[in-house]
């Protein structure tokens, strides 16, 4: 017989009684959980596979920019090395709740490199007051929901 | 979104996986070819912690991260740390084949692990950057490090959180130099390789020490927690400290019971890492470290002096960062009622305390990872484990008082779970997961001791 055979054996039931718990507890939640994991994991990576290529690149401006068409005009008109400006106002015919607050920094985004700055020629006007861009604007594409892109001269 | 970011993303991990490898050498070194590969995502946790680190301080001093610098910087730490192996007399292993043993319980858990990283994998393969924080600051760091080279001064004065280390932003852009494009959806993949390390860490660790029954469980109950399933490949810096903070946390318990110099050693390296990937981690390494001071209190005179040490060192790897903000003259990140002011919003204490606790325990977040981890520590305490138990408790509770203070400390911050608003149930994921890997030690150390009594 080891020494401390009669010295313990309350402290081991204890602790063999905690452990036990444990891995009960862990296997039978981890369990349920598993495969519920399995099966949002699935869901999760179906939902993404049949996303178009545009909803995927822009993902979280769909809830900003109104217009993919916008955010890609955007980067086809700015050369890469050029600065823009996003102007917004009050003259934007549709718009979600996040839009007037959080197009510019989107922008700022998904246009790199290019930078933003404010005296910048490039104007993405978001329903802008176009008589306070300090110059003519030369309109290069725009839709009819009140988003322009152009040039100030 | 291609096979040639995938291919490129596989090729950047394998060279962390490499760098790390050496690393490990530097500081362990290994017996034999399998204890090599149960290791590996330990080596591959080191490189990216190591790289990470090293990263940070180049882009501070002013070096581009080009694909050039990276590649040297990976070749000269792998030197630096082959060398510092061979100068403390590690060979390598004669017998060439892998040789190991794996228990139908290993296995049987293992192939639920590879199931569910699979499905994780698919996930997150064709995702979308939805979350706020990762397009408003934490994807366009990377993408400003990737275009122009350094800490771009416009875009890192102006984009949110200028305080915050770039160790995941120069991690994201070194991804995108081997992707050959900032790929920003196939870069959720890098997340799920951190999070494959990260439990392949834990599992190589704890493998020899635990056995099976009681190791698997709890890393699977983490796996399959809800918190994990709709945030662990976000393209932000939050799931890498909880990883980086849980290393941490793991190999000080094992230098605890253990003291080897490699783990107090590897300890470090994660710490500043953590310190480096954001503001939080200095507070939650301040708890990882105090955990250890009080629970070696009885032996302070012998250990006390190398956990000075080990947190001295892990500092160190944050003063570059934290000279360059002085520099800079950007925000230090400091807390909004820091100090005095703590008690000016004395009547947010106890809210703050309750929604720290009630996120910790939420099961709709962590299921019952913190039960598990109090029963642990109870079943560890029980039979005499007092350091390991004593350990895990201050942890616990250090977590705890630490994320009251980030509520209080913080009064614009509303008293709500709702990750837009306030960070509490990120947070929370550093003690989740720290309490993954402590849990299994705690049962291992309990069942161990329980047998020796019987």
């Amino acid at each position: 017989m080891r020494a401390g055979a009669h010295g313990h054996p309350r402290k081991w039931l204890a602790s063999g009684l905690l452990v036990i718990s444990c891995l009960v507890a862990a296997l039978s939640v981890g369990a349920v959980h598993y495969v519920h994991a399995l099966s949002q994991l699935g869901d999760t990576a179906s939902s993404n596979s049949s996303l178009s290529f545009e909803d995927r690149e822009i993902a979280g401006g769909n809830s900003i920019v109104v217009d993919q068409r916008a955010a890609y005009e955007a980067r086809a008109l700015i050369p890469a090395t050029d600065a823009y400006r996003v102007a917004v106002g009050p003259n934007l015919r549709e718009k979600t709740e996040l839009t007037e607050g959080y197009v510019a920094s989107w922008f700022t985004y998904f246009l790199m490199p290019r930078r933003p700055a404010d005296d910048a020629q490039w104007v993405i006007c978001y329903g802008c007051d176009r008589s306070t861009l300090r110059g003519t604007f030369e309109t290069r594409w725009q839709d009819r929901k009140g988003i322009s892109i152009g040039r100030v001269r | 979104m291609n096979a040639h970011s995938i291919a490129g993303i596989l090729a950047f991990n394998l060279f962390l996986l490499v760098v790390g490898v050496a690393v490990l050498y530097g500081l362990r070194g290994w017996e034999s070819w399998g204890e090599l590969l149960r290791l590996s995502g330990f080596a591959y946790m080191l490189g990216v912690a190591g790289l990470g680190v090293i990263f940070v301080i180049e882009l501070v001093v002013g070096v581009d991260l080009s694909l050039a610098t990276i590649l040297a910087t990976g070749a000269c730490l792998f030197a630096l740390a082959a060398g510092v192996g061979r100068l403390l007399g590690r060979r390598l292993p004669w017998v060439k084949a892998v040789s190991g043993h794996l228990s139908p319980t290993a296995a049987i858990f293992g192939a639920l692990a590879v199931v569910y990283s699979e499905a994780l994998f698919r996930s997150g393969r064709l995702a979308g950057l939805y979350e706020f924080d990762g397009w408003a600051f934490w994807v366009p760091k990377a993408k400003a490090i990737y275009f122009f080279g350094g800490l771009d001064r416009q875009f890192f004065e102006q984009l949110p959180g200028p305080s915050y280390p770039p160790l995941v932003p120069a991690l994201e852009a070194a991804a995108f130099r081997f992707m050959g494009s900032p790929d920003v959806v196939t870069l959720h993949v890098q997340f799920w390789f951190f999070l494959i390390g990260f439990l392949t860490a834990v599992v190589g660790l704890l493998a020899p020490r635990v056995p099976s029954l009681l190791l698997w469980p709890p890393i699977l109950l983490l796996l399959a927690a809800p918190h994990v399933l709709g945030y662990a490949l976000q393209a932000q810096g939050d799931f890498l400290l909880d990883e980086l903070v849980a290393l941490a946390a793991l190999l000080v318990a094992l230098w605890l019971v253990e003291q080897r110099p490699w783990q107090l050693a590897g300890a470090a390296v994660f710490i500043g890492a953590a310190m480096s990937t954001k503001r939080e981690g200095y507070m939650l390494a301040s708890c990882v470290a105090a955990a250890a001071f009080l629970a070696s209190w009885h032996h302070a005179r012998i250990l006390w002096p190398r956990l000075l040490l080990a947190c001295a060192a892990a500092v160190a790897l944050t003063v570059p960062w934290r000279v360059f903000l002085v520099v800079r003259d950007l925000s230090r990140g400091g807390a909004e009622a820091g100090g005095v002011g703590l008690f000016a919003h004395a009547d947010r204490a106890w809210p703050s305390f309750r929604l720290a606790v009630s996120s910790v325990f939420d099961y709709h977040i962590w299921l019952i990872v913190a039960p598990l981890l109090l029963l642990a520590i109870a079943a560890a305490a029980s039979t005499g484990a007092w350091r390991l138990s004593g350990y895990a408790l201050f942890l616990f509770v250090l977590a705890i008082v630490a994320f009251t203070w980030v509520t209080w400390a913080f009064p614009s911050l509303p008293i709500t779970k709702n990750a837009a608003l306030n960070p509490i149930v990120r947070l929370t994921g550093s003690l989740a997961f720290a309490a993954t890997a402590l849990i299994p030690l705690l049962l291992g150390a309990a069942w161990r001791r329980g047998q020796e009594m019987q």
